[in-house]
């Protein structure tokens, strides 16, 4: 186990290695330059060739990408282009909204989601299924835009109820931090919801449709102990998967939430630095993402030995 | 079904406290109190450094934590500012300026001439002071609170250069920072100015926080324009980045910010019936949509290829693309904009309302136009550009012209318009922008204004007669003289077409009616004091 985890660990570096790489090329081959959005729509192409000059973007490419990988090897990923605030600190004071909307949306999600789920399966083809198949369509198919500026309209500005949108930090107080969260975790959990309620439910009806299951039944197992003690831990694995997968996404940013709600969170940080071609904030974020996404899938693939005994590495 | 009492007792309790619920998240949501004013720009303060940056957005920004020597008031008369007093010597080539009392940087050092002589250095390097760097023999320090600019020759326009805010405005900045080039940012945030820059609140793409500054004395003269007295009458002036309009709105309505610079055109009539809500022009001159051609490749090299588009535009329905409401738009036929000092009718025959694609395809075919593609920027990430890039290019494919859009985001507009070369070879032959009314009352500091050939801002036109003209500009003292020289540029500039507009635009700000004491000033800077909110 411990030298599964190790090996696990050092294909991160690897990952990240490979990804540091891709991104540099991908942002240095695009259209684009970041001393044409710094000097301003009036500037002139002097201005533009001086910016250019002392940002080092006239140096060869390897030498430009020798510098960065050296850079972040020394743990310094370097300045934003356009504000000259360490790319460090713009990252972390990101974290914490995103971090913030993604566990009350998981929270909510899985809670709703499973239980969804679950109901579902028990109840197949029964009129609660019908409903809740229902529901989970209508949650993919609806943008969470529009959710947003449904809750929006009805909850914030018609009924005075709850903020429009902004973001409060946890340390200004924990009313108007979660306060500042219930609407983009209502339209976000939405298509999260019926993602899992899905998932739930086909992960439920096949192990529900086992011979074990008959046989627990003919035992005399309630229908507590089947679909909760049978059922759910033999469905677990694939959703732990969707769960650990969403996780990820979450975390490296929901662009669109965070910007209907105006979140400062990670995912407008690196849409912000594409627009600006603000190259140290893009590389910095997609370095740091992937080697979280390498970590949050080490984390489900351990989880699932809690689950399935059966399961060893 | 019975109902017990306690059964009663319970439901009352639910009850009362479910309807309790949105009074305290309300409380909780509070918009910001009467001494803190929360505004959203119409772009991200991305760059903090006036010299370096010359969007609106870092104008505002440096108005509010730097000073300037001299400000225009709203007649666009320039005042003294920072400066007590001044004096030009008899062969007006030597001006001596003193600074007033009281001045003070927010880290508590005073304000002093060698900070001011450092600026004007720095400032000179680019193209805003350019032409002082051209006339200017020594800038330099006398004592702790006076300096002089000695010049070559003569120069009539200095007290406005150094008080203009179009291009490069002149913002005083401390020595060490204004010793670093041109090119490198200053990001200390530092200045004179009657805000500070709070850094401790600062989170670039979401917030800015500006600070009053105890510490200012204001002039005591009134209020004027950027000129006057700069009272600050807040505590706190937040820059919120909003990125989604729908949302800034939606927050305006609520009462969580105060102020929403750009509001969406189509939300004017919204806001007009909305009781706590106004919709304000702050600038009268507003903006001109420009169409800038290639002038340096096929087929705009040609000057009758240029004219057949001048004749061509249909101001009105490029406005309708750009401003669907009639109130906010206007054709524009002088190359001073309308409402600006310099406007003038001089050799603006060729406009026709509806356009003339008659005369502008008998002028294509006098250009020689043999069918070569002519690509259009379209920058998909602005709206109005976005649109108005495929009206034109429907309206050049009705005269035969072989019109292509090349659709990108603003950056790559950006980075493909500085290629000269042919559309075969990453070139472009038409983008469209704007440009501030205001700007065009400064020919010598205004790019758009420029006809130098590849020396000049894209596009790149070429008249010389007409920059015979505009090196004139600098020393012509008054304000007549330069009405005149005004028509004589006008008059040129129509004949080769160094741009074409497409019409001019007022972009009204929309705030809640608790806010109040906005500066009306050409431009469209937004100077935070004698703002007051109730």
């Amino acid at each position: 186990m411990v030298s599964y985890i190790l090996r696990r660990l050092l294909s991160t570096i690897a990952v990240m290695t490979m990804v540091g790489i891709f991104v540099f090329l991908l942002l240095r081959l695009a259209p684009g330059d970041p001393a044409d959005i710094i000097a301003g729509d009036r500037a002139t192409p002097e201005m533009v060739a001086g910016i250019r000059e002392q940002l080092g973007l006239n140096e060869p490419m390897p030498v430009q990408f020798v510098h960065w990988a050296l850079s972040i090897v020394s743990g310094d990923f370097g300045t934003s282009i356009f504000t000259g605030y360490p790319v460090l600190q713009l990252i972390s004071q990101r974290l914490e909204p995103t971090i913030s909307l993604s566990i009350l949306t998981l929270s909510l999600s899985v809670t709703v989601g499973i239980s969804f789920g679950i109901l579902a399966a028990w109840r197949t083809g029964g009129f609660i299924d019908r409903v809740l198949t229902a529901f989970a369509a209508l949650g993919f198919s609806v943008p969470v835009f529009v959710i947003g500026y449904f809750l929006i309209y009805f909850l914030a500005i018609s009924m005075h109820w709850l903020p429009v949108q902004g973001y409060e930090p946890i340390d200004h107080g924990f009313g108007p931090w979660f306060v500042h969260l219930i609407l983009p975790t209502l339209a976000l959990s939405f298509p999260y919801v019926a993602y899992f309620a899905r998932i739930v439910r086909t992960s439920m009806l096949e192990v529900l449709s086992e011979d074990y299951m008959r046989t627990a039944a003919a035992k005399g197992a309630s229908s507590y102990s089947m679909l909760f003690h049978h059922a759910l831990k033999n469905a677990g694995v694939p959703i732990l998967t969707v769960i650990g997968m969403s996780v990820a996404y979450l975390i490296s940013g929901v662009v669109i939430t965070e910007t209907v709600f105006n979140i400062p969170g990670v995912g407008r940080l690196v849409v912000d630095a594409i627009n600006n071609r603000d190259y140290p904030i893009i590389q910095g974020v997609l370095i740091l993402v992937s080697g979280l996404y390498v970590l949050i899938n080490l984390a489900v693939d351990l989880a699932y030995t809690l689950i399935d005994p059966r399961i060893r590495y | 079904m019975t109902i017990s009492r306690r059964d009663v007792i319970k439901i009352g309790m639910a009850a009362g406290a479910a309807l309790s619920i949105p009074s305290v998240l309300r409380a909780q949501t509070t918009a910001a109190g009467a001494r803190t004013v929360r505004m959203v720009k119409a772009a991200d303060l991305r760059v903090f450094d006036p010299v370096v940056e010359t969007s609106n957005v870092t104008i505002d920004h440096s108005l509010a934590i730097y000073d300037m020597l001299f400000s225009l008031d709203a007649k666009l008369t320039p005042q003294p500012q920072m400066v007590e007093k001044w004096g030009i010597s008899e062969d007006k080539k030597t001006y001596t300026f003193e600074l007033r009392d009281g001045l003070s940087w927010h880290d508590g050092t005073p304000v002093t001439a060698a900070d001011c002589v450092a600026s004007i250095r720095r400032w000179v390097q680019v193209p805003g002071g350019q032409l002082l760097m051209e006339r200017a023999k020594d800038i330099s320090r006398k004592d702790d609170k006076t300096f002089t600019i000695a010049l070559k020759e003569p120069l009539g326009l200095l007290i406005n250069l150094l008080a203009t805010n179009s291009g490069q405005p002149l913002f005083m900045m401390r020595e060490k920072d204004a010793s670093r080039p041109a090119t490198e940012q200053v990001t200390a945030n530092i200045g004179s100015g009657p805000f500070r820059f709070n850094e401790a609140l600062a989170k670039p793409g979401s917030s800015f926080t500006y600070d009053r500054s105890e510490k200012y004395v204001p002039r005591k003269e009134p209020s004027d324009g950027l000129a006057g007295g700069k009272i600050v009458k807040v505590d706190r002036v937040i820059w919120d980045n909003i990125g989604d309009t729908q949302t800034a709105f939606a927050a305006l309505q609520a009462g969580e910010i105060d102020y929403v610079e750009q509001p969406p055109v189509d939300f004017y009539s919204t806001i007009e019936n909305d009781s706590n809500l106004a919709l304000q022009v702050l600038d009268k001159t507003g903006w001109v949509l420009c169409m800038r051609m290639n002038c340096l490749q096929k087929p705009f090299d040609n000057v009758k290829a240029r004219q057949a588009m001048l004749h061509l535009i249909d101001q009105e329905a490029f406005l309708r693309v750009a401003v669907p409401d009639p109130r906010y738009g206007q054709t524009v036929t002088s190359l001073f904009g309308n409402g600006t000092p310099y406007s003038n009718d001089e050799n603006t025959g060729w406009f026709k309302k509806g356009g003339d694609p008659e005369k502008a395809k008998q002028l294509l075919k006098e250009s020689g136009y043999s069918g070569e593609k002519v690509v259009i920027l379209q920058p998909t990430t602005i709206a109005w550009i976005n649109d108005a890039a495929q009206l034109l290019a429907a309206t050049l494919r009705k005269v035969g012209v072989n019109a292509e859009l090349a659709p990108s985001d603003w950056g790559g507009l950006a980075a493909r318009r500085a290629n000269k070369g042919t559309v075969e070879n990453g070139g472009w032959s038409i983008f469209i922008t704007s440009d501030s009314g205001y700007g065009l009352t400064d020919p010598f500091g205004e790019v758009f204004l420029s006809a130098n050939g590849d020396k000049g801002w894209y596009g790149w036109p070429k008249n010389d007669e007409y920059e015979a003209l505009r090196a004139k500009w600098a020393d012509v003292e008054t304000l007549d003289e330069r009405k005149a020289l005004a028509r004589e540029m006008q008059k040129i500039w129509w004949d080769f077409v160094g741009d074409v507009y497409l019409g001019q635009t007022l972009r009204p700000i929309a705030r809640r009616k608790t806010l109040s004491g906005m500066i009306e000033m050409p431009g469209g800077f937004i100077p935070m004091w004698d703002m007051e909110k109730a």
